[in-house]
């Protein structure tokens, strides 16, 4: 090896300059972040001991449901879990995909989200609390459709690539989806970055009463972020107007994204919590503006702890579509064969040849998702994440998983200490204060 | 026929009521005293005539489908937007965004346009009697924009399809932008339809349409190639 273990010139830094001198653009991927960064494992939960008593862990009542946005809204998002799908695109994913994920979730009582392509009629039809979200591109949107929306989500930015808009290949742009958009056929879409009608925050307060008057001011209004200049983003979103908060961090999902994007901007969930958490207390809107985290949510241990430093409630993508079958070695698909990668190190949903019918537009790739049993296994996922959730609250001698706070916590690292404003292990101390 | 005085109404009443009025089948509501006010005539969705006698604010006669709205005044930012179907008619002059991401049906402007005019347009005519201003037509999708006057700078900016005529000057063009000269057929649909509106003037209209060099990515990953 000329390189070795050369920590600058990588094997994959190498590799991608040779793919970048080949190219001559940018490269193009799905997925996530590559990057290592503070994550949900660099914190742990302080059980009970001699100081509480805890809960029976497997039986005694614990309660999961929240509500949400209710500070003007006449009909607050009732959600028996504190876990919803968070919008990904009908075009990123099959039709099939998004029916599954919106029966999933009404299995379970928790609510499904668009994304940047329209409303897909089968998903409104499989779930019975659907946010419709307004972005940038405005692709599909529908008053009509906005209409029969639980929560509307506007859209300012999106944590796997904030600063930009979407990005759909145009394998994806086929039939129905470039109809619904009303793009040309085949085109590579790249989604606008600024909404056409609003600019600022003082817009956007004007836009918000908009969409409340096209609602009839009863459904919430959600604004997404990505993670950046959390505080000031938090604060000036609030002010506008927003309901609830979505904080989308760095390593959140994507079907498709520049990879210097993916790789180069936001910051993780868990400082991007604790600043969005500080942002509304300093306004005195903390728990009256719901706030909700997205990026990186695998398990009920995360959002467990997403509610313990501040978060209302949590958004799902990626470990949605894992649940439906994404990176799974199936009988009918041969990753190696049709997508170049064995299963479980697949990010190529941008090349819309999803070997497991997800994240395509080919009909005879789509019928390796049957919706059905696809919803049951995002239901099964969503169950055994809210019981991880109740399992570690009672743990924690809790009765409700909105009783979760930040001194459940310990930081394992002094990074993870720093930004989660968390007591390192062994310590007293909040490093970073 | 039914009056409303906006003065006496917050704009969620407001808007209630014009509301339940068109859904009762209420054929012609007039709006008086609209003080520039944002966010009048939001989400009706159904047939019916609404006349309002002054000027009004931002989003005003948005994500509409079907009614036919006449506008006594001028407008703020984002008339229109995101219409789907009916017709609005506005006196004097728009703010920016005048038709953002506009589906459907008919929008006359009889003075000029602030920027971003006809902005993510997915469909419909914008008819703008006077000037329009930068970024016309930015990433427009779908539709037409007809501007009688001149247009600013970067005009049809990264346009996918749908056609902006001009009558005056163009200021610049924008990315992936091109001029084309209109047919006769496409200038003597546009004069009638200038003349059903009442202007006797009859220019030259030159067309901005996109060169499509920005529909796709020039290359693909080697592993790309054999999937797109």
């Amino acid at each position: 090896m000329v390189f070795g273990s050369n920590q600058i010139w990588a094997p994959w830094t190498v590799e991608d300059i040779h793919a970048k001198a080949d190219l001559g653009r940018y490269r193009i991927r799905g997925m996530s972040t590559h990057q290592k960064v503070t994550h949900f494992d660099d914190l742990t939960f302080l059980s009970t001991g001699l100081t509480r008593f805890p809960l029976e862990g497997y039986k005694e009542q614990c309660n999961t449901a929240v509500s949400l946005g209710g500070l003007n809204a006449e009909n607050p998002l009732e959600l028996s879990t504190p876990i919803y799908i968070t919008g990904m695109s009908w075009g990123a994913l099959s039709a099939n995909a998004k029916t599954a994920l919106g029966k999933a979730a009404s299995m379970i009582g928790t609510a499904s989200c668009t994304g940047d392509g329209g409303m897909l009629p089968a998903e409104r039809e499989a779930s019975d609390k659907l946010i419709y979200q307004v972005l940038p591109s405005r692709y599909g949107l529908n008053p009509n459709h906005m209409a029969t929306a639980q929560a509307i989500e506007i859209v300012v930015g999106q944590g796997a690539k904030p600063g930009t808009g979407g990005l759909l290949m145009g394998v994806k742009v086929q039939d129905d989806v470039a109809i619904s958009r009303d793009l040309p056929i085949g085109v590579d879409q790249r989604s606008p970055a600024r909404h056409p009608d609003w600019l600022g925050p003082d817009d956007l307060a004007i836009k918000i009463e908009q969409l409340r008057e096209a609602t009839n001011w009863k459904v919430p209004i959600h604004v997404k972020l990505g993670a950046c200049r959390v505080t000031d983003d938090v604060k000036l979103a609030a002010k506008a107007g927003a309901d609830a908060i979505v904080i989308d961090s760095m390593v959140a999902g994507t079907g498709a994204s520049a990879e210097v994007l993916l790789d180069h901007s936001g910051i993780p969930t868990v400082p991007a919590i604790v600043l969005a958490r500080e942002a509304l207390r300093e306004i005195g809107l903390y728990r009256k503006v719901s706030l909700i985290a997205s990026g990186g949510i695998r398990s009920g241990a995360d959002v467990a702890k997403a509610l313990a430093l501040g978060a209302d409630a949590c958004a799902i993508g990626v470990s949605a579509l894992l649940a439906l079958n994404c990176n799974r070695d199936i009988p009918e698909a041969n990753f190696e064969e049709e997508i170049g990668l064995p299963a479980g190190q697949c990010n190529r949903c941008h090349t819309g040849k999803c070997p497991v019918g997800i994240a395509t537009q080919d009909p005879e790739l789509m019928k390796r998702l049957d919706p059905d049993a696809g919803a049951e296994r995002v239901a099964n996922f969503l169950n055994s994440m809210t019981m991880e959730l109740a399992l570690l609250t009672r743990s924690l001698g809790k009765g409700d998983v909105r009783s979760l706070e930040p001194e459940d916590l310990a930081a394992l690292t002094i990074e993870a200490s720093v930004m989660a404003q968390i007591p390192l292990v062994g310590t007293n101390k909040v490093f970073g204060t | 026929m039914v009056n409303l005085d906006a003065s006496k109404l917050s704009t969620r009443e407001l808007n209630n009521q014009i509301k339940e009025f068109a859904a009762n089948g209420v054929e012609t509501i007039t709006i008086a005293n609209p003080a520039a006010r944002h966010n009048i005539a939001v989400g009706i969705l159904a047939e019916c005539d609404l006349q309002i006698e002054g000027s009004v604010g931002y989003y005003v006669a948005s994500l509409l489908d079907g009614p036919r709205i006449t506008i006594d005044g001028n407008a703020g930012w984002a008339l229109g937007e995101n219409m789907m179907s009916g017709s609005i008619s506005l006196t004097k002059n728009a703010g920016a965004s005048v038709a953002a991401s506009m589906r459907g049906g008919e929008m006359f402007i009889g003075g000029n346009a602030g920027a971003r005019a006809g902005i993510s347009m997915k469909g419909g005519t914008l008819l703008i009697g006077g000037d329009s201003g930068f970024l016309t037509g930015f990433m427009m999708q779908k539709g037409r924009i007809i501007v009688c006057g001149d247009v600013g700078d970067a005009a049809g900016d990264s346009m996918y399809e749908g056609t902006i005529y001009v009558g005056g000057e163009i200021g610049s063009l924008g990315a992936d932008a091109k001029i084309e000269e209109s047919t006769e057929d496409e200038l003597i649909e546009i004069w009638n339809m200038l003349e059903a509106r009442g202007i006797s003037e009859r220019p030259h209209f030159r067309k901005i349409v996109s060169q499509k060099n920005l529909y796709h990515y020039d290359g693909r990953e080697r592993h790309e190639r054999p999937l797109i």
